[in-house]
């Protein structure tokens, strides 16, 4: 009992007259308050990530490091001999499935090294297509590229303070990336072929000039 | 810890007692072959949980806590709202997104703006902020992600072409090939993901 006592008169002497410091001490005082602040604010952002990301990502990590390894990254080898081939069907193989499955079972680094089991003049359009992929693959399978999640996660953070859901974002996210991957692979695979023409059109002339 | 699953049944140890083989021993094997799968799958579920937290304390925290800096500073100084005066405009009409996405894909700023993808997270960062605010329409989210980033991996190509094991000429010509290429289809994917961006949050 009397240490309620106590604290209640504490409280109710602590509260009242104490004059906010002025002169030089007062700005320094106000400064460090500033000082301090800014980083409260921050601290509470990094709150705000720990408590509402962090959880779902270590056990989203899990099973998907989990599904990784059961299904093995030996198998791309056989995709990749596929998708090789000539030919107009074999392109959405090419830039479509073979980056998706790279970037899903390797992730990002070593993603690219799928692009030993193509040739030459694939590779360019290869690696262009896996690494347009790497950040809208993070909306639904952040294990692909855990260091660079930012790009969705700071975008998609806006969206869930507005209290909408993300699944509609990140699908979408997903999907346009497929298409624009796609794209690219074509597009970087006609650029690469015109430049390869052009150097060897030039070898030639070098040739003939020698 | 699966040291104890691979030893097979026949090892030498078991070996003597061969000719008594009966109901029991090959009861026996079948729980010597339960427990190596199950403990194959529960060891890689383990490794993968293993996996997981050193991901997020090598990669993921230490992005956050340099993220929390820079959006505490951002906030509480006021470069969030004279930042917030040029993103908002551009980031909410299509013209705007296709200015930005031109600018990230100019081939000679790709490659610096590309590293880590650190201004594309920034960016990230910030427009989540704007969203959040509600000077952007939560719409343009979609587009706004394909905007911010048609620089990635420029920084990367001749490493990553070089870990598909491509021949130093493929690397001389792969890198016009794909900065070239990010000029055209990077404003593109801002226009499709505008396209599909149609009924995104929309209120009915």
């Amino acid at each position: 009992m009397p240490f309620v006592t106590a604290v209640h008169v504490l409280g109710s002497v602590a509260t009242p007259d104490v004059q906010p410091p002025t002169g030089v001490m007062g700005a320094l005082a106000k400064a460090a308050q500033a000082f301090i602040s800014t980083f409260q604010e921050g601290a509470t952002f990094f709150t705000g990530l720990l408590v509402g990301i962090v959880p779902l990502l270590i056990v989203l990590l899990t099973a998907v490091n989990a599904l990784v390894r059961l299904i093995g990254q030996e198998r791309v080898e056989k995709l990749g001999i596929a998708a090789s081939r000539p030919g107009i069907i074999w392109y959405p193989v090419r830039y479509l499935v073979l980056p998706f499955v790279a970037v899903f079972l390797f992730t990002n680094p070593m993603a690219y090294t799928v692009g030993m089991f193509l040739p030459e003049r694939f590779k360019p359009a290869f690696y262009d297509s896996a690494v347009s992929f790497v950040h809208p693959i993070t909306g639904l399978f952040p294990h692909a590229n855990s260091g660079e999640l930012f790009v969705y996660l700071g975008v998609a953070a806006g969206i869930s303070k507005l209290g909408l859901p993300l699944g509609d974002l990140a699908v979408r996210y997903l999907l346009v990336g497929l298409v624009v991957i796609l794209i690219r692979g074509i597009v970087t695979e006609f650029i690469t072929k015109a430049l390869m023409a052009r150097r060897t059109r030039s070898d030639e002339a070098e040739a003939v000039a020698a | 810890m699966s040291a104890e699953f691979t030893a097979s049944p026949e090892s030498p140890a078991t070996a003597p007692q061969e000719e008594k083989r009966g109901a029991f021993d090959s009861f026996n094997d079948m729980l010597v072959r339960i427990g190596r799968a199950v403990g194959g799958v529960v060891g890689i579920l383990y490794q993968a949980g293993r996996d997981s937290i050193e991901t997020i304390i090598r990669n993921i925290l230490p992005f956050m806590a340099f993220i929390s800096v820079i959006v505490g500073i951002i906030n509480k100084t006021g470069a969030g709202d004279a930042l917030a005066h040029v993103i908002t405009p551009l980031a909410s009409s299509l013209p705007g997104l296709l200015g930005i996405s031109i600018f990230c894909a100019i081939p000679v700023l790709s490659p610096i703006l590309g590293p880590g993808a650190v201004i594309a997270q920034i960016i990230g960062v910030l427009l989540g902020t704007r969203i959040a605010a509600g000077d952007i329409h939560p719409q343009y989210a979609l587009p706004a992600l394909f905007a911010i980033d048609p620089q990635v991996g420029c920084d990367f190509i001749p490493v990553g072409l070089a870990l598909g094991e491509a021949e130093p000429e493929t690397v001389e010509i792969g890198v016009p090939a794909v900065l070239f290429s990010r000029l055209l289809t990077g404003p593109l994917s801002v226009v499709l993901a505008w396209l599909a961006s149609f009924g995104l949050y929309q209120s009915s």
